[in-house]
């Protein structure tokens, strides 16, 4: 048994890879509508990779563009800046962490899980009538503690990778079991550090625990895109399983049967264009 | 992304398919969004508009023909820590149906 405190998590937190600052920026401000876009603009075109890898998402048909916008500048005037926010995060977030540490850990699969959670949580938000951006944003970082231990302990997360497929159970169980710490409580460890607004510390929180008093809708939203992107076996795993859904979430979409299998269909096609563009 | 897009004409398309684009009438006006999954009213609707082709996601014509018996062994696989008696399970019971009827393409009452 290797097992962590929480402490340690937190203190290798100070150690990960940080974004880019203006990423940091845009986080801190997500719940902000008062921030000067132009400056943040020019700030990110000071970075060329982030440029266009967040140009060439916004001209991917998921965003339905009639034009293809070749700024930073142009992004914000047709897609909004929430929009154009959200994609530059995606952006920066999939690039962070170096992967190929841990043996057994298949950073590739968590990525495709990590894309097809934000647009099912985007497309669910839609229905909802809540802010898609959000959704898109929590539903891409749901996980994020996973990457926080993977690159703080990868020896022991290779046991924890182990332990999960010996006992067929999840992840948190795995991660208490070995590490004495799970994802969740790292991902909220990395949400304080990275400055997220209190509505995502709270969805990455709770996206296993919806049931919780104060989870909030988004947590909702999060663990039911979770439920359905692992039933639809988007991430290619082998030993993929299906986590039991929470009814409170679900009876929470009031969603029909077709309204469900459209959104299916909008997750599965999302997620090819998205992952093209964020795994490239 | 043009790669997977493909103008389909409006008697070969069916519902089911998914729209690569957003559909604009001859005014410019928004008929259907991008990423809309066609129905047959929506079909009939088109064609009183006067559309002639749509644009079509290719991945949903040329999808290859599924085997039942594999689609549900992997699904049962998916979904072994729900037992269908459990009630209390619900929710996690529907998601299952649901999941099943789209991947076996079952017909499904509107």
């Amino acid at each position: 048994m290797s097992a962590l405190t929480l402490d340690q998590v937190v203190d290798s937190v100070q150690d990960l890879p940080s974004l880019p600052a203006v990423v940091m920026e845009l986080l801190g401000s997500i719940e902000q509508d008062d921030i000067d876009i132009s400056v943040l603009a020019k700030k990110v075109s000071y970075d060329q990779a982030l440029t266009a890898k967040t140009l060439r998402l916004a001209n991917s048909s998921s965003f339905g563009l009639q034009v293809k916008v070749t700024t930073i500048q142009q992004a914000i005037t047709y897609l909004g800046f929430q929009t154009t926010r959200n994609l530059i995060t995606a952006a920066a977030v999939t690039g962070c962490f170096s992967s190929g540490r841990c043996p057994g850990f298949d950073d590739k699969a968590f990525w495709r899980h990590s894309i097809a959670v934000a647009a099912c949580a985007r497309a669910l938000a839609r229905r909802m009538r809540f802010n898609q951006d959000y959704a898109f944003t929590a539903g891409l970082l749901h996980d994020i503690g996973r990457l926080v231990l993977v690159t703080a302990a990868p020896q022991a997360y290779a046991e924890v990778v182990e332990w999960r497929l010996r006992h067929d159970g999840g992840w948190q169980d795995a991660e208490c079991a070995v590490l004495g710490v799970d994802h969740v409580e790292a991902g909220v460890a990395l949400a304080g550090h990275w400055n997220f607004s209190d509505t995502m510390r709270q969805a990455i929180a709770f996206h296993h625990a919806p049931d919780t008093p104060g989870a909030g809708f988004l947590a909702a939203i999060v663990h039911v895109a979770n439920a359905i992107v692992h039933a639809l076996d988007i991430a290619g795993e082998e030993n993929e399983r299906v986590p039991r859904v929470a009814s409170v979430a679900w009876d929470a979409m009031g969603l029909n049967e077709e309204a469900y299998l459209h959104l299916f269909r909008e997750t599965e096609v999302q997620f090819v264009e998205m992952s093209a563009v964020l795994m490239a | 992304m043009t790669s997977g897009m493909h103008l389909t004409p409006l008697t070969d398309a069916r519902p089911g398919m998914t729209l690569s684009d957003v559909l604009l009438d001859d005014k410019g006006n928004v008929l259907l969004a991008q990423g809309v999954v066609l129905t047959e009213t929506m079909l009939a609707s088109l064609a009183r508009h006067g559309i002639g082709a749509l644009p079509i996601l290719q991945a949903a014509d040329t999808a290859p023909p599924i085997d039942p018996a594999a689609v549900q062994a992997r699904l049962d696989h998916l979904f072994r820590g729900n037992n269908r008696e459990d009630h209390a399970d619900w929710a996690t019971g529907i998601l299952r149906r649901y999941v099943e009827d789209y991947r076996l393409q079952r017909e499904v009452q509107p």
